[in-house]
């Protein structure tokens, strides 16, 4: 199994998806590594934290540079390796979109196939992506069709995404989770209560947690969202001293500068796509915590359009807005 | 099934048959490519008379099997269907794909085409090839035209002066074909066929379809008959030369089309070499200048490429008079490529000019060229400094230099400092050790704890190349120590580069180091608190034990130090510690046992 894994980890390495029956397989074996996972998945440091993705394979690709390799390094990924909404929006070149744009099968794979080889090495955390309303509207199940001509690849992820964890914490003092707080939990052991594994509700404690955002206010909020809640300092502060930690480390919302603390360090953003849909122009980071949970912000910036230019069918172009 | 045939008589062509006609291009290919092995199974007389008719009548099918077809074709193919003396029997299906829509299939049926001529003789080319020839210049569309270019060089020394004289007719059509693509097939092959004409005949014929090119309204023709012009002018004395070429020479290097200009400019060189050092001082010197004032950057770049071996040709008083100025012109060129060009070739003057005209005129403009906005115009000077170096000695050299790349090496940007890791080992060699221990050692060790992990990685690759540089000797002083301290840092990357540059640089270190000074610090690592580093350390362990595991003292370390901790680990309670120890204890068995 390993060598077989091995070399599909490879070619996923170098952006060529799987076959369709490896496809398969990965997820059924994945399924199976991540159904002995708790709802928030126990982690040891030291251990990197990563958010959003989205699809943006090559700039994956960078951030394994800066961090390190898996599993020389241990990595947490937040949530939403998928595209978003805004991934949507038409470039000036349609064209485009499809050529430079997303690699959302190779991403997801790659990072399912490192969770498979790797269990104890990598933590996947199920975002508000990764769902199957979401995938259907926004991107991933045309790519996973224009890839495969069937929409299995598509059905198999989805199944997958209900297996993965909703939060993870390390060593008991950081908590990871993809988008924030809940009304409905006080206590992070409240949490592992949730049956997870279904489609993201619309409500409730288990939609909150991936759709959720902090917010100067006082209390709880409406999410302009139509999902989740608004949530502010008080909260924030009243939930870690609670649950007796540190920093809640999430993902979800853009931050220009790559990382944002936020309510005196208790609750910081991390994002990890930089030049977000090749035209936000932000720098993106990971969080690398070390044996002593000392946090460290690595920012790095998208990668030279002459490392992504393999699947490029033309000279790259500057980016619009 | 007839009786009469037995099963194995029949299979490989059927087989091919089938699989030639399959739906998929990728079995399809697979077929062609094993093309050779079918006649092979065939043996020489089916082949000839059953798999070529058919191969010939396959040319309706997509490029990329074309392609391979008529690849296979040209590989020594005649050794399948019974030897040398059947080889234009080859001609029938690379004729059919000399014609196609596909110049990459074109290109190859010719190349093919090429190497069975060199097989035939005479009598096969009179009687088989010209005909071939004859047809394809004659063919109704350009394409077989076009193809039929390339293959009149490779046969003209074969034949009778007769069909020479009409093989120097044909060219000569085909030089002023209709189709402008024909012509451009004429222009590129020109020179190929020229080099095979005698000197009378390069006069009367060869001249006059040059001309007739280098005058071609399509700039993308004229474009090509620089490099005719360059074989042109090598089969002529320099008299002749100044008497029948100067005229296009001139037009050549300033044609309105930039695109001409740039050949030229690129072929400078070669041009000049051709024509002989008088006409050079007399008369290109002054177009070359006026190339590197070009309007074009391309063009710019392209000359500043040839400076060294233009200048080689010239009086060191006439480079610095009439060249220099020039080259310090183009340090401030607007274009980054043109300055990348020149700081790439810039160094190459030294040795033309010696020591004092180069800190004079030349290490100014270095200087300049180092703090370059462009990491590549900096990246490019600096690796081609030990040419300055053996001119101007390292002393002067290194105090203008060093500032600069110590700069380099705290760029903010990773992938710049990348640049100049990679760049170290070079450096080092053309420094010496000392000066190397004075001035660079500590930027060395510092990279270890970069924030960015490939810069780590590729300061650990950067010491084992150092270690080949300097020897194992300076290694076991300046390196060892400061890796193996940093085993113990509290922080664990740290501790983790221990590992695994220990990895990468043991096996250029020798076994007595390793065992005296290195392997302990790796096996007080097994037990390290992070299972990272445990795994890396069993990693590591394999790399030891399989490079030293043949020598006696090396398999006494492994049986003794390596397995009993490979051993340990293969217990650990974490599951990638367990899989990578069993992994390198594997491995180190097979090794020590095999020595």
């Amino acid at each position: 199994m390993p060598s077989d894994l091995d070399s599909q980890i490879e070619q996923l390495i170098q952006c060529n998806p799987i076959s369709e029956e490896q496809v398969k397989r990965l997820c059924i074996k994945a399924r199976e590594i991540l159904i002995e996972e708790s709802n928030v998945q126990v982690v040891d440091a030291p251990v990197t934290i990563c958010g959003d993705i989205h699809g943006q394979f090559f700039d994956l690709m960078e951030l394994f540079k800066i961090g390190g390799t898996c599993p020389e390094t241990n990595y947490i990924f937040i949530g939403a390796a998928l595209p978003s909404p805004t991934c949507l929006v038409p470039m000036n070149d349609p064209g485009d979109f499809v050529d430079r744009g997303f690699y959302s099968v190779e991403t997801f794979l790659l990072l399912l196939a490192l969770k498979v080889r790797y269990p104890d090495r990598i933590t996947l955390i199920r975002g508000n992506h990764e769902s199957r309303q979401i995938t259907q509207v926004y991107g991933f199940y045309d790519e996973c069709q224009r890839k495969y001509g069937s929409s299995n690849v598509w059905r198999w992820c989805c199944e997958v995404f209900d297996y993965l964890a909703l939060g993870a914490i390390v060593d008991g003092r950081v908590f990871c989770v993809h988008g924030g707080l809940s009304p409905a939990l006080q206590a992070i052991d409240q949490i592992r209560t949730i049956d997870r594994k279904q489609e993201v509700p619309h409500d409730g404690a288990m939609c909150d947690l991936l759709w959720s955002d902090p917010d100067d206010i006082t209390g709880w909020g409406l999410s302009p969202r139509g999902a989740g809640f608004l949530f502010g300092a008080d909260i924030t502060k009243t939930f870690a001293h609670h649950n007796a930690i540190d920093l809640i480390a999430r993902a979800h919302q853009l931050a220009m500068e790559g990382y944002k603390l936020m309510f005196d360090q208790t609750i910081v953003t991390v994002w990890s796509a930089p030049n977000y849909c090749y035209r936000c122009g932000n720098v993106a980071s990971i969080l690398e915590l070390d044996e002593h949970l000392v946090q460290e912000y690595k920012v790095f910036q998208h990668a030279p359009s002459d490392v992504r230019s393999v699947p490029l069918k033309r000279p790259p172009a500057d980016y619009f807005l | 099934m007839d009786p009469g045939l037995g099963v194995d008589e029949i299979t490989p062509i059927a087989l091919l048959m089938d699989e030639l006609r399959s739906e998929d291009v990728q079995l399809r290919l697979n077929a062609i490519r094993r093309v050779s092995t079918i006649a092979l199974a065939l043996g020489p007389d089916r082949a000839r008379d059953e798999l070529i008719p058919f191969l010939q009548d396959s040319v309706d099918d997509e490029d990329e099997i074309l392609l391979a077809l008529a690849d296979e074709l040209g590989k020594s193919f005649e050794e399948y269907i019974g030897g040398k003396e059947w080889a234009h029997v080859l001609l029938g299906p690379l004729e059919n794909l000399s014609a196609v829509e596909e110049t990459l299939v074109r290109d190859k049926a010719a190349e093919s085409i090429t190497k069975i001529a060199a097989v035939l003789t005479s009598q096969q080319v009179e009687q088989h090839y010209i005909p071939l020839l004859n047809r394809l210049s004659h063919g109704e569309w350009f394409t077989s035209r076009t193809s039929s270019a390339a293959l009149y060089a490779p046969v003209y020394s074969k034949v009778s002066p007769a069909i020479q004289e009409e093989l120097r007719k044909g060219f000569a059509a085909l030089g002023s074909d209709d189709t402008p693509m024909v012509r451009r097939a004429a222009a590129k092959w020109l020179g190929a066929f020229a080099k095979n004409l005698s000197k009378q005949h390069v006069l009367s014929d060869g001249l006059t379809i040059y001309r007739r090119l280098q005058a071609d309204d399509q700039d993308s023709v004229r474009l090509l008959t620089v490099e005719d012009l360059v074989v042109i002018a090598q089969q002529l004395s320099p008299a002749e030369v100044k008497e029948q070429l100067l005229k296009q020479i001139r037009q050549s290097v300033s044609d309105k089309s930039w695109r001409v200009r740039y050949m030229a400019a690129n072929h400078f060189n070669a041009l000049s070499e051709a024509v002989g050092v008088q006409l050079v001082r007399e008369e290109l010197v002054n177009h070359y200048v006026q190339l590197l004032k070009d309007n074009e950057a391309e063009v710019r770049t392209a000359a500043a490429g040839q400076i060294p071996g233009f200048s080689k040709l010239l009086e060191p008083e006439v480079v610095i008079a009439r060249i220099v100025p020039f080259v310090r012109d183009l340090c401030q060129d607007s274009s980054q490529h043109v300055r990348a060009a020149l700081a790439n070739q810039i160094t190459g003057l030294a040795p033309l000019l010696g020591h004092g005209p180069t800190i004079e005129h030349l290490l100014q403009l270095f200087l300049h060229l180092l703090k370059d906005e462009f990491p590549e115009v900096r990246l490019n000077i600096i690796s081609k400094l030990e040419q300055v170096n053996e001119v101007i000695g390292i002393q002067l050299l290194a105090d203008n230099l060093l500032p600069a790349i110590v700069e380099l090496a705290e760029d903010k940007s990773w992938r710049v400092r990348q640049a100049i890791i990679e760049y170290i080992p070079l450096l080092a060699t053309q420094l010496g050790r000392t000066f190397f221990d004075e001035q660079l050692a500590n930027l060395c060790m510092s990279w270890l704890g970069d924030t960015v992990y490939s810069i780590r990685e590729a300061a650990t690759i950067n010491l084992k190349k150092l270690t080949e540089v300097f020897g194992v000797e300076w290694a076991r002083t300046q390196i060892v120590p400061k890796v193996v301290n940093m085993g113990s840092h509290p922080n664990y990357l740290y501790r983790m580069t221990t590992v695994q540059a220990i990895g990468t640089i043991a096996p250029s270190l020798n076994i007595e180091i390793v065992s005296d000074e290195i392997i302990d610090a790796l096996l007080h690592l097994a037990t390290d608190p992070i299972p990272n580093i445990r795994f890396n350390v069993a990693k590591s362990l394999e790399v030891v034990a399989t490079t030293y595991g043949k020598t006696p003292e090396g398999k006494e370390l492994a049986q003794q130090k390596v397995v009993p901790v490979l051993e340990e680990l293969k217990t650990d309670q974490d599951a990638d510690v367990r899989y990578f120890a069993a992994l390198a204890s594997q491995r180190t068995l097979a090794t020590t046992v095999q020595g």
